[in-house]
Formats: structure tokens, sequence, C-alpha cells
């Protein structure tokens, strides 16, 4: 019992800690993040695109990296995150339509790591396009020039 | 009345001109889409920028009305041109009238602006031009946002450039596009022919080899090194 309330409240004391990143670091991780996707899928886009040989170690690894990491940005957009960034306004004026970008864009990168074990060169690319093809749906909308 | 045919745009010039269309086309599309496009989109912006250098290069060597000292006029000549046509409601005007040849040259600027801009563009997804790797990031990202602004200035040139198309031939009774496709138009008989060299289209296959040559080098042989 008293375990259990230790681990409740450890929980509790997380949960708030969560929510209580100040904005500076929540920019700084959601940027680490798109870097970290940025990168990936570049190494991912050139085996898609054939201008570099299709290695099933690398394109595993980094597809397991999109996939993990995409779920970062979504909860990194909390107030007070709109100031020297690329951000525009509009996330939080339409935040339905962002979640609603940002769930499409997870849920794309979530397939990759199958896609990328399935052995099937054809739908590997055509992951990996669906996945930048969500990216920039978001960027056209919600990311400054 | 017997209606005589005068050569206008000569063959390279028409192909060129279509071509750059299509492509127009084909990369807005390709760009907004995004994904597994964007290396069509890459593809289509080096035929655009040998096409553009062909047509830079056809305007010096080509034929008459391909030229830029026959159409290229100051804004002046634009305005008295303007001001003719609205008062006589006639446009007879043989290859680009002063006010076209502003549009072309509006066109062929904005449109290599484009091209050399998406060279050392990043999208930040994963689509690299190929000399964006040659140039520091802060440059990048500049090279990147006038491409896509830039965007915005061709399709309104664009649009500016089929409305007048239209109004030529409603207010004006001046079909643009036939000759653009077949190259001749009709003259009334007594009109006077305007004199017309065309250039040989060896010329035209050996400027657009150059042109596309240099393309070559400059997005896959050059970003090697």
């Amino acid at each position: 019992m008293k375990k259990v309330a230790i681990a409740l409240f450890a929980c509790a004391v997380v949960a708030a800690a969560a929510q209580q990143v100040k904005p500076e670091s929540q920019i700084k991780y959601r940027r680490g993040a798109y870097e970290v996707m940025n990168l990936s899928m570049s190494h991912l886009g050139a085996m898609a695109e054939e201008k570099k040989p299709f290695n099933p170690e690398e394109a595993q690894r980094y597809a397991d990296i999109i996939a993990m990491v995409s779920t970062i940005p979504r909860e990194n957009f909390g107030e007070g995150t709109d100031k020297d960034t690329k951000a525009k306004p509009e996330i939080w004026t339409k935040r339905a339509e962002f979640d609603r970008k940002m769930d499409k864009m997870v849920a794309e990168a979530g397939k990759l790591p199958a896609a990328a074990r399935s052995g099937d060169m054809g739908s590997f690319k055509k992951q990996v396009s669906d996945v930048g093809s969500a990216c920039k749906s978001c960027h056209d909308e919600f990311r400054a020039k | 009345m017997a209606r005589a045919r005068i050569r206008v745009w000569d063959l390279p010039t028409r192909i060129f001109h279509w071509t750059l269309a299509l492509l127009a086309l084909f990369s807005f599309t390709t760009g907004k889409v995004g994904g597994g496009w964007m290396a069509w989109h890459l593809g289509s912006g080096y035929a655009i920028l040998a096409l553009l250098l062909f047509r830079l290069a056809w305007g010096v060597v080509g034929s008459t009305t391909a030229r830029f000292t026959h159409f290229l006029r100051g804004p002046r000549a634009a305005v008295a041109y303007g001001r003719t046509l609205l008062a006589t409601r006639r446009s007879s005007h043989f290859g680009h009238n002063p006010l076209g040849g502003l549009m072309v040259l509006s066109m062929l600027a904005g449109f290599l602006l484009q091209a050399v801009t998406g060279l050392f563009s990043d999208d930040e997804i994963s689509t690299q031009g190929p000399l964006a790797a040659k140039v520091s990031d802060a440059l990048v990202s500049r090279m990147s946002a006038l491409h896509s602004y830039n965007e915005w200035v061709l399709a309104a040139l664009v649009g500016f450039h089929v409305m007048a198309i239209a109004i030529y031939a409603g207010a004006f009774r001046a079909s643009l596009v036939g000759p653009m496709v077949v190259g001749w138009r009709a003259i009334d008989a007594g009109d006077a022919v305007p004199s017309y060299r065309a250039a040989p289209a060896w010329r035209a296959a050996i400027v657009l080899a150059f042109a596309a040559g240099f393309v070559y080098w400059l997005v896959v042989v050059f970003p090697r090194g």
C-alpha cells in the first residue's frame, strides 16, 4: 500500500514536471526532434530515390528513429512557445487543424519501421513519400519561411 | 480578299514556349504534393534551367522575332504602344509588341530566379537542391524562402500573361495562341510583309546541347567534386 502510494506520488511529480517544462526548453526539444527527423529522412529519401544503395540495417535504424522521435513535437507546442520560432501563430489559433496534421505525421512515421522491414522496395518508397508529404502539409500551413 | 501568311515564330521558340509551360505546371504541382514527387520536381527544374539558358542564347542568335534586339523596348515605347492599342483597338504587331516584350523579360527573369534559388534550397524534410551543400546554411535558408515566395510572383505573372492573351482575343480580335502553335499568321493582302530571317535548326540544336550540358555539369558533376 505504501509502495503504491509512493509510486503514485512519484508519477504525479513526474507528470507535474512534464507540464511545467519551460517554453524555451520545449522549443529546444521539438527543434531537436525535427532536426533528427530531417537528417534521418534525408538518408531514407536518398535510398528511396536510389541515390544511394538500399541498406536494410541502415533503413530500419533510421525508420525506427523517425517513428520514435515523431511523437516528441506534439506536446512541445505549449503556452509561451510562440516566440523566437518559425512556428506560426495559427498553431495556437487553429489548434484542432494543427493537431490533426501532427497526428497524421505521427501515424505515417509509425508505419516506417514495418515498411523498412518489409523487404519490398515499393512499399518502402511509398511510406517514405507519405511521411514526407505529411511533414510538408503541416510546414506549408504552420511553419514560417 | 486573298490572305497571305507571314512567319512569326520559329520552331525552337515555339517548342521552348510550350515545353516551359508544361514543365512550369508540372513543377508547381510536384512541389505542392511533395514526398516522392520531389525527385521529379528537381528534374523538372533542371530541364527548365536548361530551357531558359537556351532561350537567353536564342535571344541573341535566333530568328528575327526571337531576338532581344527585336522586342526589348523601353517603358516609353510600351506606354505609347498601349495608348495606340486602346485608341485603335487593333493589334497587328510583328513578333512581341513592346508590352509583350516586357512580359517576356519579366517571366524569363522570374523563372530563372526560381530555377537558381531551387538549386540552393532545402525543404528541411528530405530534399536538398544539388548546390545546397556547397554554401552556408544561412544562405540556404534565404534561398529556400525566396524559392517559396517567388512561386507566387510566377503564378501572378503567368496569370497576367494568360489574361492578356484572353483580352487580345476578346477586345482586339487578335489570336496570339494560334501563331505560337503553328508559327505563322495571316495578313491582309496589301499589308507590308516584315523582313524575317530564320535561324537554322542546327544552330538551335547546338545551343540546346550546350545549355543542357552546362546544367548537367552544374547539378551532377560539380556537386560531386
